[in-house]
């Protein structure tokens, strides 16, 4: 097989397993992307972290024996920065990202169709603004990581930040148990939670 | 956590996405992302009608027919799949748009939601490809990397979500 028709089926394989666990966390939900934003839902943070930590193990294991070269993005701050913004702005108001778009569309969410297309055409729009943003805001700039400004070896500051990740996740964990957050059509919605007790205020007959 | 259960713990899930950056690396050579898949299928299907757009070097670099920019978007094809057929076995129906956007918009219009969400996408990838990253390849890989870039990145993302969330949307 050529490397494209491998790199089309993996890709495949690759996001069913990811759609699949976006869904099953319940975090490609629009009421846990806006409640983790408006800091009353947790489990968007809860995966991600976990994804995080996962992914500093696995590679500071398949780096440190030599399997892989990392291949950090450059820093670039006024870009992080201004991009991030906007970005962080988009998903609150898209109540996804822009791969728990896909999520959302794969389970029937109309709405993410919307996102989809505007998503479409931002990229678009950025495309035909690259060379003006790259020369004025964007520039070049070394791909830092933090194990190199320290002077240590990267497997080690990455289990660090995997035993950090844990631990911050246990105290999160113990403060709000994450099924707290599911509500109670698992999408985030918290208005049954707060209307249940209202309708057992009401005489029973 | 069996295939037909509803909802899986957030970390055995998390746990799960993490791993998936060993068959990124080993088969592809690159980490996890989404938001470069935009630019590929925006790109060409622009191209169709404006082809001095792929003259662009940065379009250009995201357009050819190379291993990782078609993997990323068989990547976001199959994020849907996996999503429907998760809901699938599982029984969960949901309704065409989140019950929560009556509230967080302040009103049941779908036209209004279609609306903020065309408006939010175009933020979304606008900033993601400033940023060069979005939650996938900044956040998760990034700041699994130890990326400095990534990690003020992230900052930046969750700081941008949690000003708007809590100024322009109603409490959900």
């Amino acid at each position: 097989m050529s490397s494209v028709a491998v790199g089309i089926l993996s890709g495949v394989l690759m996001g069913m397993v990811f759609g699949f666990a976006l869904e099953k966390s319940r975090v490609f939900e629009p009421g846990m992307i806006v409640g983790q934003m408006q800091l009353r839902n947790w489990i968007m943070l809860k995966v991600f972290l976990s994804a995080v930590a996962t992914g500093a193990v696995v590679l500071a294991i398949l780096h440190g024996f030599g399997f892989v070269k990392l291949q950090p993005k450059a820093a670039l701050y006024a870009a992080d920065i201004v991009g991030g913004l906007i970005l962080g702005a988009g998903i609150a108001l898209a109540g996804a990202c822009p791969g728990t778009t896909l999520a959302q569309i794969g389970v029937g969410y109309r709405d993410a169709i919307f996102t989809l297309l505007g998503g479409l055409v931002g990229a678009v729009a950025f495309s035909y603004a690259q060379p003006w943003l790259a020369r004025s805001l964007i520039g070049t700039g070394p791909k830092l990581i933090f194990t190199d400004l320290a002077g240590i070896p990267y497997w080690q500051g990455a289990l660090a930040l995997a035993v950090t990740i844990a631990v911050i996740l246990v105290l999160i964990e113990r403060l709000r148990p994450w099924r707290d957050d599911l509500g109670a059509d698992v999408d985030g919605n918290g208005a049954e939670k707060t209307s249940q007790p209202r309708s057992r205020l009401a005489p029973a007959e | 956590m069996s295939p037909f259960d509803k909802a899986w713990s957030p970390y055995a899930a998390g746990i799960l996405i993490g791993l998936l950056q060993i068959p990124a690396f080993l088969i592809i050579e690159t980490a996890l992302g989404a938001s470069s898949s935009y630019v590929t299928v925006g790109a060409v299907i622009t191209g169709l009608v404006d082809p001095s757009l792929l003259n662009i070097d940065y379009v250009a670099k995201h357009i050819a027919a190379n291993a990782k920019n078609l993997w990323q978007v068989a990547l976001v094809v199959g994020i849907a799949l996996g999503a429907f057929v998760s809901m699938k076995l599982s029984g969960a129906v949901r309704a065409p748009i989140s019950p929560i956007w009556t509230r967080a918009l302040g009103s049941p219009s779908r036209g209004l939601r279609y609306a903020v969400a065309f408006a939010a996408g175009f933020l979304m990838l606008f900033g993601a490809r400033i940023a060069d990253g979005c939650t996938s390849g900044h956040g998760l890989s990034g700041m699994a990397q130890l990326s400095v870039g990534s990690t003020v990145a992230v900052a930046a993302m969750f700081a941008g979500g949690i000003a708007t969330a809590l100024l322009l949307l109603r409490r959900i």
